[in-house]
């Protein structure tokens, strides 16, 4: 039986029981590289130029943590998901830079998803990737099928029940632990709502991010994250805020911090990889927008390697305490 | 008597302040770090203590800073508090109006926009130092002057020279430069504090409204001539508090007597014979899983006290002990 990597980086975090399904329905084994350690980051880095982006090292070290555990690697091209939308250039390249870095590495299985190039040759890509387990071109639309409607499932379970991509894995697999115990409002740490925006791959990669949801728990606040808005209610945000998207992921940062700033959070934390191009003009464009507006607080977190889990701590704590001072206060006028 | 001991152990300063019940200052102290936070925080309690009126009662410790959780666990905190908001909070205790903090320190210099009262954002630098008093600090050892001296020659300038200030190096270089073209020392320097203020408006304040009333603390406020760039680069005034280079700890103290103030917690504060007892601080290297965490410990007796740094909680129960980063916020 083939044994199917799939690296726990990058698109991993959106799409992982989509693969999954695809994989196993044409009976392939699907492993999945272990979280993210301070080791998968360092092998990562060590094989990249220096100016690589963060999210590229820890998807390269992932890869490099697969190479004997299994026969391919799957490694999607996403280009454009929606007309003339378009995907950062490390995307694009992602199977190319790997070969080159990874020279280890077991066969690369691409598929390259464009939208523009119309549906027939979606399909048609999405049997050539089908191809490399059997030549039953039905047996290949039927997995497509499958993985889909999988994919549409764990969209509406992030989306109903408010759960983060992880804890909906956890969920689909049987295994989702109790949620974070909600504490009692208490005068000192009041109830918040904070909305998280960025891409998955930095968003729930707990390493990355120091833990930030947690310690958002910690602070007695519930944390909402793009994923558990609907598709609609995000695109009528980045159409608002910004007209016509231009990048691929475009909902996770303008789409949702456009609706979190209309929709009661009590502050919103953007969080994205040092020197990330998209990023660096839709954080932006959110900043602004809370700055215009004065209702919702807004900070963003900057992650590379060199990134002090100190500054971090010291700024999210100071954050949440102007929140709560915020809060507070609020409720003294009222009374 | 009441009062509330508020302590900022920085990277190169540390400060104690202490407040009576109606949040007066009684006394204070500021001595330097170097890097021996322990020792400071032992020092600063004994100076403290020698200031005191007879009958005095701790009724409430704070601490913050880079070293808050350390000094948290050996004066035994009743709050340990970042130094972001124990700024702000200090600030709009004695000017209520203020719209802008610019904050300056040895190694961070913050930013807090105030608005109706209440801080609605702030910035920190980031990696970069630049800017910050260790900059100024190290060009004025390279010049064999104080930093006092600095300060006094810089505001003689007639004609400033500009310097390049994104980069210590590159300052460094470019005043080298200067120094060799020519130019003179006073100008140069006073080039250097107007480097300084312009990257601190162009990194930490980017996009930040920076309304009068703007109020400038932190240890760099000592610094005239920075205070004069300041105000010639936002052409308006910008307001130096008597007790600036202690607002952190005052802001800890005065937060520790809100929260005090409003329950019947007793004070943890362990006494002034801290400053006698012997801490031991180490670390070392975990080895339980990948990830390597150092994790840095105090111990008192071959007791541990404390240890924080690890990525999950597997050090950090120390049995007896009530302090830790992740649980101080509960």
């Amino acid at each position: 039986m083939t044994t199917v990597g799939i690296p726990r980086a990058l698109l991993y975090y959106q799409y992982y029981p989509m693969w999954k399904t695809f994989f196993e329905y044409l009976g392939a084994e699907v492993v999945v590289s272990p979280p993210t350690t301070r080791k998968t980051l360092a092998e990562g880095a060590a094989r990249v130029v220096a100016d690589t982006c963060l999210p590229v090292k820890v998807f390269v070290g992932h890869t490099v943590s697969l190479v004997e555990k299994c026969d391919r690697i799957f490694i999607p091209v996403v280009r454009s998901l929606k007309s003339k939308t378009y995907n950062c250039s490390k995307f694009l390249g992602l199977p190319d830079m790997t070969r080159a870095v990874v020279p280890e590495a077991p066969l690369i299985l691409e598929i390259e998803i464009n939208i523009n190039l119309g549906k027939r040759r979606l399909y048609q890509d999405i049997y050539r990737l089908g191809r490399q387990f059997t030549w039953n071109p039905l047996k290949v639309r039927e997995a497509a099928t499958a993985a889909w409607q999988a994919f549409l499932d764990y969209r509406e379970l992030m989306y109903h029940r408010e759960l983060t991509p992880p804890q909906a894995m956890e969920e689909i697999t049987g295994k989702l632990p109790a949620g974070p115990e909600i504490t009692p409002e208490s005068p000192r740490v009041p109830r918040t709502t904070i909305g998280l925006i960025g891409h998955a791959y930095l968003l729930y990669d707990e390493h990355i991010n120091y833990q930030i949801i947690n310690r958002l728990h910690q602070y007695n606040a519930m944390v909402v994250t793009p994923e558990m808005l609907a598709g609609d209610t995000i695109e009528a945000s980045v159409n608002k805020l910004a007209g016509q998207a231009y990048w691929t992921y475009e909902e996770e940062v303008v789409g949702a911090g456009g609706h979190f700033l209309e929709n009661n959070t009590d502050g919103i934390i953007g969080i994205m990889a040092f020197g990330c191009g998209p990023d660096s003009l839709m954080m932006d464009m959110i900043h602004r927008q809370a700055t215009r507006q004065k209702t919702t607080p807004f900070m963003c977190l900057t992650l590379e390697e060199h990134t002090s889990e100190t500054g971090v701590i010291t700024r999210l704590e100071a954050f949440m305490d102007m929140i709560h001072r915020r809060k507070q206060r609020g409720k003294a006028i009222c009374v | 008597m009441r009062t509330y001991l508020g302590i900022d152990v920085g990277s190169v300063t540390t400060k104690l302040a202490l407040l009576d019940e109606s949040d007066e200052l009684i006394s204070y102290v500021y001595l330097l770090t170097q890097g021996r936070p322990i020792d400071a925080v032992q020092q600063g309690l004994r100076e403290i203590k020698e200031q005191l009126p007879p009958d005095v009662d701790i009724s409430g410790v704070a601490t913050t800073g880079s070293a808050r959780y350390l000094a948290g666990v050996i004066v035994g905190a009743d709050l340990v508090k970042n130094e972001i908001t124990t700024h702000a909070v200090a600030a709009l205790h004695y000017y209520p109006d203020v719209q802008t903090i610019i904050e300056i320190g040895g190694q961070d210099s913050k930013l807090t926009v105030v608005r109706d009262g209440i801080a609605i954002d702030f910035a920190m630098n980031t990696v970069c130092a630049a800017g910050t008093g260790s900059f100024l600090d190290h060009q004025a050892l390279r010049l064999d002057m104080s930093i006092q001296e600095l300060s006094q020659q810089a505001l003689t300038s007639q004609a400033p020279v500009r310097i390049a200030g994104r980069c210590t190096v590159f300052a460094e270089s470019d005043m080298v430069h200067k120094q060799q073209m020519g130019y003179r020392v006073e100008d140069i320097l006073y080039g250097l504090c107007q480097a300084l203020v312009r990257n601190y408006l162009g990194n930490v304040g980017l996009g930040k409204e920076l309304e009068s009333p703007i109020i400038f603390q932190g240890g760099v406020a000592f610094n005239e001539a920075i205070v004069r760039a300041f105000r010639e680069e936002l052409d308006t005034d910008v307001i130096v508090p008597i007790h600036h280079e202690v607002m952190g700890a005052i802001g800890a103290a005065l937060m520790v007597h809100e929260e005090t103030a409003t329950s019947d917690i007793i004070s943890q504060f362990k006494g002034f014979e801290q400053s006698e007892v012997k801490y031991r601080a180490s670390s070392f290297e975990c080895k339980a899983c990948p990830n390597r965490c150092e994790v840095a410990e105090i111990s008192h007796d071959g007791q541990t006290l404390a240890r924080w740094g690890g990525r999950c909680d597997m050090w950090e129960r120390v049995p007896g002990t009530q302090l830790h980063p992740s649980e101080e916020s509960k």
